[in-house]
């Protein structure tokens, strides 16, 4: 019977109570996001976030395979997400719950249809080898808002990944590991970032960065892709509960507001990572030794 | 009272360590976390503190993680899941084995005059019998004297996670003094509030609006992660109270 | 270096952390937990091992290292303290050494073995977590064979490329031989000359003098690994039983 146990009636009346007197209840304000913790690991291309007690990891990694046969000029790019026990005792080994598939819906059009990552750029010899680019989200630990976290480690990860650089001569391809040749950070063409807003009351109040709890109470959701620029990738209202049209215009002008904040922060824990990796000072480019 | 020594599955517990009893006719008393391994040796199984009770001839290792595993006599919160004939199935911790709770175990229940319970009721019960070998019942009246003792349905209010540790420290009879625990003593000079604690990890507060409410809940959870003492309680706690 | 942690992860009822030579894993348990029908055992806990790997989907690597590790725990699980219920653990691998050795290629390990101990020692740390009563702990470690017959322990990626053979040892706290998983040519006294290795390593009694000890290694920084497993312990009890010790309660 692995399913997430729903809330008692006096819990889910609490937070309904709470919340009409602008009260959460962890103290935050409706708009206001848990800690966020982006951390990297001494690999190139992972990516470890903590928004409050959320925890998902996300590790980019690539191999040389052939090319779709209909699409000679474009890499591949694959985001695979799954579900452990590790988050929550409610999802089961080897069986996609649709949690799941929202998920990686989600991320496969605010990352992948969105041209955030140009797959031309990962093109190495047309028709015969591209990079496949493959993002492994592993949800560590689900205490709500895994859109957003999800969100935050791959582009977090993607942003912070060195793909391995190759030259070609005479037809044949080199691949060159990281201590022959410096490897090159991708192609990406914009930043985009997921927001999810639970609304209350018909969409009266909208919250920001929902706990599971929050979310369980909530009488739906709208996720909102976008990059810092202002330009909108997605926007999905889910959840049953009938909404104003004008929420939704509510609900991307707050996001978009949101998604400025996430992206600086991406920003500054990139300039830490790179930062550390650079130790002594001694610029990378110097010797690919250092970066190691 | 208790002399701490930490120790890890599988060592086994030297006998010059068991209490010795004052009274030849107490026997040694294991709790949980150690087994007796015929013919003399007794050997841990989880990792923990090993506490020792001279005074009632016990012996027990400690523990603030896991799953609660329900004992007879805990007092627990549990979620009412769904409603048959005679019993109410009831959630003690999720991802469980549903426990059953008799439609008539509560004080003055007749085929009549029942109470009515909803899926996802809280209640205060306690359990009446658990052994590894059956499904849990669980009571919201103490049978010896038909009285409810503050069991039943919990209405309104909220509950709040704490860790097991804290919930047993809680139920202590003397909290202060052997459980540490100051918050609720100190928050009750100021505000008026209800409280159920149950062993399984849950506290259901209930108070005049919902800021208090969440005072009493957030400073237990605050002492709880943050393992403070007495007087750092007492600390926390007023500075809270001035913030509300 | 060895890095442990208990319990970083919050939905789980035991979880841990298990960094070491190279290799990176955390572990989760949930249990006693309600068994599938199909699953269920009348008189003991199912045991259920679940690896996923840092990159990619799960394969014949995974299911027998799964099957080596149910093996061991079953036995090292207090199984008949919860019959009818399911212990499960689930493993994740984090990093691994051979992750960086192959340029533009999943990062897919050539042999099974060396991730071995770290899976098994994480497992023991999350149970320790859970309160999951157990009849013993474990340690294990990875030890190479050079092929001048030196024996190196924690090896690098590039020992094990050039390594004769590998091996994995773990042991009960009792100090008895649990798991021995071997790659490799060698001879009976090469694996003589490992065991002892390994058991210095794991449990801290030297059985037998090993002269033939490598030179790169430093002996200094062996610390046995049933130490580290005691100090994660004794520091999260610590951390829960601040309250008793805590400044104010130590003077009265």
């Amino acid at each position: 019977m692995p399913r997430e146990a729903e809330p008692s009636i006096n819990e889910r009346a609490f937070v309904l109570q709470a919340l009409e007197e602008n009260i959460r209840l962890d103290g935050r304000a409706l708009d206001a996001f848990r800690d966020i913790d982006i951390s990297f690991g001494d690999d190139y291309g992972v990516a470890d976030v903590q928004l409050g007690k959320t925890r998902v990891l996300t590790r980019i990694s690539a191999s040389i395979v052939a090319p779709y046969p209909d699409r000679k000029f474009d890499g591949v790019f694959v985001i695979i997400t799954e579900l452990s026990p590790l988050a929550s005792p409610a999802f089961e080994v080897g069986r996609q719950s649709d949690l799941e598939t929202h998920l990686s819906r989600i991320l496969e059009t605010t990352l992948r249809r969105s041209q955030a990552i140009s797959t031309e750029s990962l093109c190495l010899v047309a028709g015969q080898k591209v990079w496949s680019l493959r993002a492994d989200i592993h949800i560590l630990s689900h205490c709500g808002n895994l859109v957003t976290a999800a969100s935050l480690a791959t582009l977090a990860a993607l942003r912070q990944y060195r793909i391995p650089d190759t030259s070609i001569k005479g037809g044949e391809l080199t691949v060159y590991t990281p201590l022959e040749r410096d490897p090159i950070p991708l192609a990406l063409l914009h930043h985009p970032l997921c927001i999810t807003l639970n609304y209350f009351e018909n969409g009266e109040k909208m919250i920001v960065d929902a706990t599971l709890q929050e979310q369980q109470c909530s009488e739906g959701e709208v996720v909102v892709a976008a990059n810092p620029q202002g330009e909108v990738c997605l926007v999905q209202k889910g959840g049953g509960g009938e909404v104003d049209a004008l929420v939704l215009l509510r609900a991307v002008d707050m996001a978009v507001g949101k998604v400025r904040e996430l992206g600086k922060l991406v920003d500054r824990a990139l300039e830490k990572d790179s930062k550390m990796r650079d130790k002594g000072g001694i610029s990378a480019e110097l010797s690919a030794e250092n970066e190691r | 009272m208790a002399s701490k020594t930490l120790v890890l599955p599988g060592e086994t517990i030297s006998p010059d360590i068991l209490p010795t009893p004052t009274n030849p006719n107490l026997l040694l008393k294991l709790g949980p976390g150690l087994r007796h391994v015929p013919p003399s040796t007794i050997t841990s199984t989880i990792a923990g503190p090993l506490c020792i009770d001279q005074k009632k001839n016990a012996i027990w290792v400690e523990n603030n993680s896991g799953r609660y595993i329900p004992q007879p006599n805990d007092l627990i919160i549990a979620t009412v899941h769904h409603s048959s004939t005679d019993f109410y199935s009831c959630s003690i911790t999720p991802h469980t084995t549903f426990p059953q709770l008799p439609q008539l175990a509560f004080e003055g229940a007749t085929k009549k005059t029942r109470p009515q319970l909803n899926s996802g009721s809280l209640i205060y019960a306690r359990v009446l019998t658990a052994s590894k070998h059956t499904d849990p019942e669980i009571v919201c009246y103490n049978p010896s004297t038909g009285k409810s003792e503050g069991m039943g349905e919990l209405k309104g209010g909220m509950v709040f996670d704490i860790s097991l540790g804290l919930a047993r420290r809680v139920l202590m009879a003397k909290q202060r003094e052997d459980g540490g625990i100051a918050v609720l003593e100190e928050i009750a000079e100021n505000v008026a509030f209800e409280v159920a604690v149950g062993r399984n990890g849950k506290v259901w507060v209930k108070s005049g609006g919902v800021k208090e409410t969440l005072l009493v809940g957030r400073a237990l959870q605050e002492a709880d992660v943050q393992g403070l003492g007495v007087e750092e309680q007492v600390k926390l706690v007023r500075k809270m109270i001035r913030q509300v | 270096m060895v890095n442990v942690t208990l319990s970083p992860l919050y939905r789980a009822d035991g979880s841990a952390t298990f960094t070491s030579n190279g290799y990176s894993v955390i572990a989760a348990v949930n249990g006693p937990i309600e068994v599938q029908r199909r699953d269920e055992l009348p008189e003991e806990a199912a045991i259920d091992v679940a690896i996923r790997p840092a990159a990619g989907v799960g394969g014949v690597r995974e299911r027998h290292l799964e099957s080596i590790i149910q093996n061991t725990l079953r036995h090292v699980i207090l199984v008949s303290a919860h019959p009818r219920t399911l212990i499960q653990i689930t493993l994740q691998i984090v990093a691994s050494q051979d992750d960086s050795l192959y340029p533009g290629n999943l990062p897919q390990a050539a042999s099974n073995v060396p991730v071995l101990p770290a899976l098994l020692q994480a497992s023991i740390l999350a149970l320790l977590s859970a309160s999951i009563p157990l009849s013993m702990t474990l340690t294990a470690t990875l030890i190479s064979v050079k092929e001048n017959g030196g024996v190196a322990p924690s090896p690098s990626a590039q020992d094990l490329e050039a390594a004769t053979s590998i091996h994995v040892l773990a042991f009960s706290s009792h100090g008895d031989l649990l798991v021995v998983e071997s790659e490799g040519y060698f001879t009976m006294d090469t694996w003589e000359k490992v065991y002892a290795k390994a058991r210095l390593i794991c449990h801290g009694e030297k059985e037998e003098d090993s002269e033939s000890e490598d030179l790169s290694m430093d002996t200094e920084e062996v610390t046995k690994l049933e130490d580290i497993l005691k100090d994660a312990v004794r520091q999260k009890v610590a951390a829960e039983y601040r309250w008793k010790q805590s400044p104010d309660s130590a003077a009265t």
